[in-house]
């Protein structure tokens, strides 16, 4: 017991870190090394994994809203979705076939992996014009870039699109249990006009709420075994805040960078559920 | 332009609040983790694992706790339609759990 908790923890360090960066859950790390590495049954590996998606979003949080790179407009407009969307997908999980799910979700990860290899390094200062509902709930947003030294002002687009997107991320994670931030950023970045960084990080504000309901179910049901599921948490969470203090200070290029193949993973790995199930 | 300039100073006032109840919600919830955890490596009772329950369900409850308090700042700043999008969210967080429990 005492050497699984002596690995878990810094293993759980390394994905929160990660986690705050990029604005994931991390259940994508946490889940494969608990059920393959250590052990331990789905169910218990799941729970852990949704209480661990709060930590990472809970803890990166504060150095976000500080340097304002969250935008919270913009993350409770799109919380409305997400929220109702992993409600739905929980309802009709049982009515879909799975493969399907994970095989069409896989592609579209793909896609937008391609994408965002296609346009790396060029962080472009896109002129983005506001559409009316944007205007008309000031979604546009303002953060100080401390690797750029300057204030960034930024405009956000296609919101009902983005609304509309983020109900299938929602629904995605509650149909297949992945995908809580993989979706968001991309969502954020490249259809709603979001700079990149104040993508990652008003993911990483959304996917607690998310998780929220899920992880209370697990909760109710007994899934949250303390032992395991203890020191998996308390090191995202510290993972989390050394992640989020990182990432203020990078390049949003380096953060891009980082992005890319953790969502080309996560296309093969669903995919290949798909596929092998 | 006095709307421009009353802008950026309340949006920066819900941030800092919010900011105010994630970090309350992560210290307190670290430290019960840690003494838990502590504890437990070092006893092996079934104190720590309280201790750790505990510090789960702190963490648990800190983006509910944040989404109330936002939907209350959005009510004394008279952004009704936040509010009322704070309470959507609330719901279906509620209708989440009444579903997840039922199936």
């Amino acid at each position: 017991m005492i050497t699984t908790t002596l690995l878990l923890f810094p293993i759980a360090i390394v994905v929160g870190v990660m986690g705050a960066i990029l604005g994931l859950g991390g259940g994508i790390f946490i889940v494969p090394v608990l059920t393959l590495l250590f052990k331990v049954p789905m169910r218990t590996a799941v729970a852990a994994s949704t209480v661990s998606i709060i930590a990472t979003s809970t803890g990166a949080a504060v150095a976000y809203l500080n340097d304002r790179l969250t935008n919270i407009r913009v993350a409770i407009w799109l919380e409305m979705a997400t929220a109702t969307g992993a409600m739905t997908g929980a309802l009709v999980a049982g009515y879909l076939n799975q493969r399907f799910l994970f095989i069409l979700f896989g592609i579209l990860l793909g896609y937008s992996g391609y994408n965002m290899l296609k346009t790396r390094g060029k962080e472009r200062t896109r002129a983005v014009v506001p559409d009316r509902v944007s205007r008309r709930l000031r979604l546009g947003g303002s953060y100080f870039d401390q690797s750029l030294d300057r204030q960034v002002d930024y405009q956000v687009t296609h919101s009902i699109p983005g609304l509309v997107i983020m109900y299938f991320s929602g629904a995605a994670a509650g149909l297949m249990g992945i995908g809580a931030g993989i979706f968001k950023v991309p969502a954020m970045d490249q259809v709603m006009g979001l700079p990149f960084k104040a993508s990652t990080a008003t993911s990483n504000f959304m996917i607690g709420v998310t998780a929220a309901s899920g992880a209370v179910v697990y909760f109710a049901r007994g899934d949250v075994q303390p032992l395991i599921a203890g020191p998996v948490v308390l090191g995202v969470l510290l993972g989390a805040v050394i992640g989020a203090r990182l990432m203020v200070r990078m390049k949003a290029t380096t953060v891009r960078r980082m992005f890319i193949p953790l969502i080309l993973y996560t296309a093969v790995v669903m995919i290949y559920k798909g596929v092998a199930r | 332009m006095s709307q421009e300039i009353q802008e950026p100073t309340k949006v920066l006032a819900i941030e800092r609040i919010l900011a105010r109840v994630l970090r309350l919600g992560s210290i307190i919830a670290g430290v019960l983790l840690a003494a838990g955890i502590g504890a437990m490596l070092f006893t092996g009772a079934a104190f720590p694992r309280q201790l750790i329950t505990a510090g789960l369900i702190t963490l648990l409850l800190t983006p509910v706790l944040r989404v109330v308090v936002a939907a209350v700042v959005f009510c004394k700043e008279r952004d009704w339609l936040f509010a009322l999008f704070c309470l959507v969210v609330l719901c279906s967080l509620v209708a989440g759990v009444k579903l997840g429990l039922v199936g």
